[in-house]
């Protein structure tokens, strides 16, 4: 942090921007995107009507474009989950600066997410046939199935994530309040932040529920994505029933996401005239912890290529084989190009405190975090147990809109987020300035 | 209240170490309660006003804990007990497998007592009334400033000599927070209002509700179900077993038509175990077309095409148990066949069921 | 004392092989290489990810942690001498496995010659880590040299890549192939967490033994909570790998993979399995959830005492069903017990007397020291 900034300087620089008028690039971006949105809206809306079978998805390919896309939106969510309660709770005070940004990114990629669950089963209108509620015909969902484990924990992470990414903002929104000019204006943000006083009464709950809630968190954001796993692992699709998967999928949950912080913030940053506020710093941690989950992910691939082998089992190891030679070898490649070799690049300092280096980096991380799920489920169903029934997986045009409509729905909602909240969590930043405290209570 | 009393009086300062130390001077004046207002949380200023800890920990432990249990008996209530699913082969009373959830409603409820719980029961929020708010001081108070004020505590409360106090202690922009004003009465109109406006809204509902379960399912896309090509092609209803194979409990049917069945007879006694069986035979699987009664009337719109028999005809009415039986296990026009699914005693059961169903709806003066 | 204990239990387990036959004496051998392994490398890990992060709560405690990584070297030599055990407690070592096509098929990964290469290569780079990581730590207490802090900051992700391939190693092969035709690619993360769970709970026992004499009198609460917030936290991290593991196996119900679980789900083995879930997650979770008892050494050293016993129990829950249909425990066990407890403690004895309790040559004392939460 710059020891000059103060805090009034820092409520001017970062609650302002609610305030001013957006720029032109702002407005084309924001066209951009949300035409994006707009198309997948619409195509979403087609398949609704005409039913998946626009899809490209077959047998034996019954999940495709709609879970991948799924699996790597909430993936994408982990890592502000990470910054904002992980890196709390060991103390790590460089996250303050980026963690609403993340928090935002997490609610917004599990919005992302949301949508392809819901749209995948065919007939959303009869989605609430998931929930348990009680009905004449005396029936219960199925709480085996992994299916409904992912309701309860994509549900669950999206409530915690507003609630904590609420509660995070609500002393900012007090602080927009003090600023408001019109009455309307300061009437509209006493009632988001709800009458936020500031007294240590309220601060004493405040701090304790914002620990517990940062402790809960964290076992949260692990399970989700070991949920995630599960609708994989507990099957005997070889190539998906592995029993590293859980960890394995955080991992690479919280690879994605922090590829996705680097490449908004480095973005936003220079856009937003944040450089002092988002340092250089900040960006060379999460490429740091880009690094180790580059590794980490080496580690899994190499792990389960050999107990592919290891298992002597036939299909296993056909299935395993598939991933890096056969039709769909290419993807395989692409993963592991994009999710273990490029990222060693950042083993050196000087790429990962380069703009261009970390946006190649963040790039490939992305996709190649799209193709590895790829891999993992076209390329383990299309080779199914019999012969017979193997089938070519081939996407359609509308699987590729509805992709490209999830970005635009995601960057514009990231959009519309730095036009009107804080970005970056003013309050916690002023609790660790440089005199902030008494006698120095924090250190920075 | 008193009326024109002032809620208090506030002053500001720019240091947190002046504001700390001018907590115990004017604790110790006691001219009313010392409040803080700060942009953040300042350290020491919860002991230094004597303030205990958050009881939030054991909160969440204690909602946490409800969490996992509220979660573990609606799984194995719902899946065990009330109606048990075989999948995958595990026992259905099995725990493994409702881990996950109890994990995921545990953070639920714990993250929501976390953050509900500290907004609403110990911050008492929302609040949108209060002086501070209103003052001057809460723009500077959430920027970079810290305001204490001395709050009025009884009856008496002297905003002179609490100014005072706060000046000498080094406090800047002082400012009287003036009391609340007196409650406002709600008018009649806006509660004729809000009652016309709930009337409304509940016969929107209504019509809504009518047009959800009537209209809805036959319009497209939801009617689009009905013309997939896979409807067919899967069989409706269930599979038949596979040819030759006799499954536990199930005995095969030897007749091909109705009058060969009609002398069957029902080999349960009419119990009320029997019955409860029959019910929960007939719910997950007879309602759904037949309706509640079994008057043909289905739960789901009859837009779908079929005319499910109406069992309380008199053609019905006048069917043997054996006949009835022989419907079940080879199906009748619509009718897929269903027989296959239950064992001999589920079977018999809801035959007692349909019958029990049957003499209600045409009860005798003798049945009173 | 020590002394005697260690000499009765060498005895004793020395009676074991002669008594109750060489499988039983390996088995118990077998686990206690590991828990001398596991507890050394867990507290070197920990003294390396440090260095990785650059966390400063940490640096007061580091000695500690350096001198528990040194129950590495006993580790290393019980492990040289378990090779031994290959042809008696694994299958696929003995003369039998060649009729069995499966593990027959696995001869390439799992023959003698490759098997004791890997072993010994493990353990020479325990040894070098702890030589740079421990060595270059007290060498640091003498020479200031903040060099030496850079070195071990430069080794320190090498050693974490070291840490994952050898730790998948150890469980692959000292774990895994007793059961050979048994596979779970996740156990190398669940040695990990085990290990490292048993790290933290040895370095916390030094600790506790530390301030009770009077030494580290500088480390404060914020220290301690920090030490038992990871304890806590890898108590969760390892049941939840235990339970992913279980869950998976126990829902796809493949028989190459759930016979290892119903061996430990049947008979009195039942009972051990339970027992594992109460002691290592039910019972320290609970102990270490409020905020107190994470900063409170006193009640920290119980937890941390009850943790490594539970540890022991996994390693037990690991290797012994493949003696049989009953869990043994008797006096060879606690001979076994008594001899290598004893061995460690002589070992920390020594180690304790060596070099100052805190690193005080690192640059980055102060700053551990004024660490605050």
């Amino acid at each position: 942090m710059a020891e000059a900034l103060s805090a009034a300087a820092l409520d001017e620089r970062v609650l302002s921007f609610p305030e001013r008028r957006p720029p032109a690039a702002w407005f084309a971006a924001f066209a951009f995107t949300s035409s994006a949105m707009l198309l997948g809206f619409a195509l979403i809306g087609y398949t609704v009507y005409m039913g998946i079978g626009v899809w490209g998805n077959n047998r034996p390919v019954g999940w495709a474009f709609d879970i991948i896309n799924f699996v790597f939106w909430i993936g994408i969510g982990h890592a502000g989950t990470l910054i904002s309660a992980i890196l709390l709770l060991m103390r790590a005070p460089w996250r303050n600066a980026i963690a609403r940004f993340s928090e935002a990114m997490t609610l917004f990629a599990v919005m992302t997410a949301g949508i392809f669950p819901a749209i995948h089963v065919g007939r959303p209108w009869l989605e609430f046939w998931l929930a348990p509620y009680p009905n004449q015909r005396g029936l219960w969902p199925n709480f085996r199935s992994p299916l409904m484990w992912d309701v309860f924990a994509v549900s669950t992470y999206f409530a915690v994530s507003v609630l904590f990414w609420y509660i995070g903002l609500l002393p900012d929104l007090a602080s927009m309040r003090g600023r408001a000019q019109t009455p309307l204006r300061r009437m509209a943000l006493t009632v988001l932040s709800l009458g936020w006083r500031g007294t240590p009464q309220q601060w004493r709950h405040y701090e304790k529920a914002y620990i517990l809630l940062a402790g809960l968190a964290t076992g949260l954001v692990l399970s989700v994505h070991s949920v995630v796993s599960f609708d994989f692992a507990t099957s005997l699709v070889p190539g998906w029933h592995m029993t590293l998967f859980p960890p394995y999928f955080v991992v690479g949950a919280i690879f994605a996401g922090f590829a996705m912080v680097v490449l908004v913030l480095s973005a936003a940053r220079r856009l937003m005239g944040l450089e002092d506020l988002i340092t250089m710093r900040h960006l060379e941690l999460a490429n740091k912890v880009i690094l180790g989950c580059s590794c980490l992910m080496g580690y899994s691939y190499a792990c389960e290529a050999f107990t592919a082998w290891y298992s002597m089992n036939p299909y296993i190891q056909h299935t395993f084989m598939q991933y890096v030679s056969g039709t769909y070898g290419w993807a395989g490649w692409i993963a592991i190009t994009c999710n273990v070799l490029v990222p060693q690049l950042f083993w050196w300092r000087r790429m990962r405190t380069s703009q261009t280096a970390m946006i190649v980096v963040a790039l490939a991380v992305t996709a190649g975090m799209w193709f590895e799920r790829f891999v993992i489920i076209v390329i383990s169903l299309y080779h199914d147990f019999l012969p017979s029934s193997w089938h070519v997986y081939q996407p359609t045009l509308v699987d590729f809109g509805i992709l490209l409509g999830s970005f635009g729905f995601f960057f514009t909602l990231v959009l519309l987020f730095t036009r009107l909240l804080p970005v970056i969590a003013t309050t916690e930043v002023k609790a660790t300035l440089p005199g902030a405290q008494h006698e120095g209570g924090h250190h920075g | 209240m008193a009326e024109g009393r002032a809620f208090g009086v506030l002053g500001l300062f720019s240091d947190p170490a002046l504001l700390l130390a001018a907590v115990p001077k004017l604790r110790a004046r006691g001219l009313g309660r010392v409040q803080a207002y700060t942009p953040y949380p300042v350290h020491g200023l919860g002991e230094a006003l004597g303030l205990r800890r958050s009881p939030l920990g054991g909160m969440v432990l204690v909602m946490g804990l409800l969490g996992t249990a509220t979660a573990f008996l609606f799984q194995w209530w719902m899946n065990s007990v009330d109606y048990p699913l075989f999948t995958g082969g595990k026992d259905p009373s099995s725990w493994q497998a409702f881990v996950p959830i109890m994990f995921e409603v545990t953070v639920l409820f714990a993250t929501f007592t976390a953050g509900l719980g500290m907004l609403v029961l110990l911050n008492k929020l929302p609040a949108f009334w209060h002086p501070f708010l209103d003052s001057e001081a809460s723009r500077a108070a959430t920027r970079d400033r810290f305001a204490l004020a001395i709050e009025a505590e009884g009856e008496v409360f002297d905003a002179a000599a609490a100014e005072a106090a706060l000046m000498v202690v080094g406090a800047g922009s002082i400012e009287v927070l003036p009391g609340l004003p007196p409650p406002r009465r709600v008018p009649l109109e806006t509660l004729l209002g809000l009652a016309a406006g709930g009337a409304v809204a509940c016969c929107l509902a209504g019509a809504a509700m009518y047009w959800g379960v009537k209209l809805f399912p036959v319009l497209p896309p939801m009617s689009h179900m009905l013309a997939q090509p896979r409807l067919d092609a899967q069989q409706r209803g269930r599979r038949a077993p596979a040819e030759g194979s006799v499954a536990r409990g199930r005995l095969p049917y030897p007749f091909e038509k109705p009058e060969q069945a009609r002398g069957l007879g029902n080999p349960l006694p009419r119990t009320e175990e029997v019955l409860r069986l029959g019910r929960k035979v007939f719910a997950h699987n007879c309602l759904i077309c037949h309706g509640p009664l079994a008057d043909g009337t289905p739960i789901l719109t009859a837009a779908y095409g079929g005319r499910p028999a109406n069992l309380q005809s008199r053609k019905y009415l006048g069917l043997s148990d054996g006949e009835i039986y022989h419907t079940i296990m080879k199906g009748e026009n619509a009718m897929p066949r269903l027989g296959d699914g239950f064992t001999e005693d589920e079977r018999w059961a809801v035959i007692h069921y349909i019958r029990a169903l049957q003499r209600a709806q045409h009860a005798k003066d003798g049945d009173l | 004392m020590t002394l005697a204990m260690t000499a009765l239990g060498g005895l004793a387990a020395a009676a074991t092989f002669f008594v109750c036959g060489p499988q039983r004496f390996w088995a118990n051998w077998l686990v206690w290489m590991l828990m001398l392994l596991s507890a050394g490398l867990g507290a070197l890990f920990l003294t390396a990810l440090e260095h990785l992060t650059g966390a400063r709560w940490s640096v007061p405690l580091r000695r500690s942690a350096e001198r528990v990584s040194g129950l590495l070297v006993p580790a290393c030599a019980a492990a040289v001498l378990a090779l031994f055990a290959l042809p008696v407690l694994y299958p696929w070592a003995g003369p039998e496995a060649a009729h069995h096509p499966l593990i027959a098929a696995k001869a390439g990964w799992l023959n003698v010659p490759f098997f004791a290469a890997r072993a010994l290569a493990c353990a020479a780079l325990w040894l070098v880590s702890w030589r740079v990581f421990a060595g270059g730590s007290l060498r640091q207490d003498r020479s200031r040299d903040a060099a030496l802090s850079e070195r071990a900051r430069r080794y320190a992700p090498f050693f974490m890549v070291v840490m994952g391939l050898t730790t998948l190693v150890v469980a692959f092969d000292w774990v895994s192939s007793l059961s050979p035709e048994w596979y779970s690619d996740v156990i190398g993360v669940y040695l990990f967490a085990g290990s490292f769970l048993a790290g933290l709970a040895a370095v916390t026992l030094t600790v506790g033994h530390l301030k009770e004499r009077g030494r580290l009198t500088e480390l404060r609460f914020d220290h301690v909570y920090s030490l038992g917030a990871w304890l806590f936290a890898f108590t969760v991290f390892w049941s939840y790998i235990a339970f992913a593991q279980y869950l998976l196996m126990w829902y796809a119900d493949l028989p190459e993979e759930v016979f290892w679980y119903a061996q430990r789900s049947r008979g009195a083995w039942r009972g051990v399995s339970l027992a594992l879930g109460l002691l290592h997650f039910v019972i320290p979770f609970f102990a270490l959830l409020p905020r107190d008892a994470k900063g409170d050494l006193r009640r920290l050293r119980w937890v941390a005492a009850l943790v490594l016993g539970a540890h022991f129990l996994d390693l037990y829950w690991l290797v012994f069903p493949v003696l049989g249909a009953r869990p043994p425990f008797s006096w060879p066990e606690l001979g076994f017990a008594g001899f290598f407890i004893g061995v460690s403690l002589l070992w920390m004895r020594r180690a304790l007397r060596q070099g100052a309790d805190m690193p005080v040559g690192d640059p980055g004392l102060a700053e551990g020291l004024a660490f605050k939460l």
